[in-house]
């Protein structure tokens, strides 16, 4: 949550902006941003933290676990049109890797503006694929996998 | 409601606390701008 905070200027320049979901209340969110959040990020979280009671959202997004009543760590990347463009759920011990987001923002961003596709470990700058009829079976003779790291 | 990459995301309408203030906050605020939607499991844990 304060990873995200950190990076929020880049997330921003990109067009981007972060909804916190949990099942707490409002004022759970106050308390602990207040009493605990401010103290890593000055000001407090640049972004809002949204109250899930009885995991409503959670479920329409098959995050909410039943039997211990809360939203586990799933994130969802949705693109200016209200689409899902990207999801991940990982176990409730595994923190998230904030750059691979930011990553995978700017990768949906820049298909969405070119109607390439991004190959593995795309990053802006690197070589993006026209999908065509000619393309067909010769990727390789454009991309290797050491592109990708 | 489906939920899978490349269709409508699920709208919703919450509460939300931010910079102090309590206010409603629905999906469709944010059409234009990319939305990164982070579950967590609760207050007091990281994140």
């Amino acid at each position: 949550m304060t990873a995200v905070a950190a990076k929020y200027d880049e997330l921003k320049t990109l067009g981007a902006v972060v909804l916190a979901v949990s099942v707490d209340s409002p004022y759970t969110h106050k308390v602990w941003s207040e009493g605990e959040l401010a103290k890593i990020v000055p000001g407090g979280l640049p972004y809002p933290m949204l109250s899930d009671p009885g995991g409503r959202i959670g479920q329409e997004y098959l995050v909410y676990d039943e039997e211990n009543g809360v939203d586990i760590r799933g994130r969802f990347l949705i693109d200016p049109d209200g689409v899902l463009q990207a999801m991940e759920i990982l176990a409730p011990a595994v923190g998230r890797n904030v750059q691979e987001m930011i990553r995978q923002v700017k990768a949906c961003a820049y298909v969405r503006e070119t109607g390439e596709a991004t190959p593995a470990g795309w990053e802006p700058g690197k070589k993006a694929l026209k999908p065509s009829p000619e393309l067909a079976g010769k990727v390789c003779e454009i991309w290797s996998p050491e592109m990708a790291f | 409601m489906t939920l899978r990459v490349g269709k409508p995301a699920p709208e919703f309408e919450t509460s939300a606390y931010e910079k102090g203030e309590i206010r409603k906050v629905k999906l469709a605020d944010y059409r234009g701008q990319w939305v990164m939607l982070y579950f967590y499991p609760g207050d007091f844990t990281f994140v």
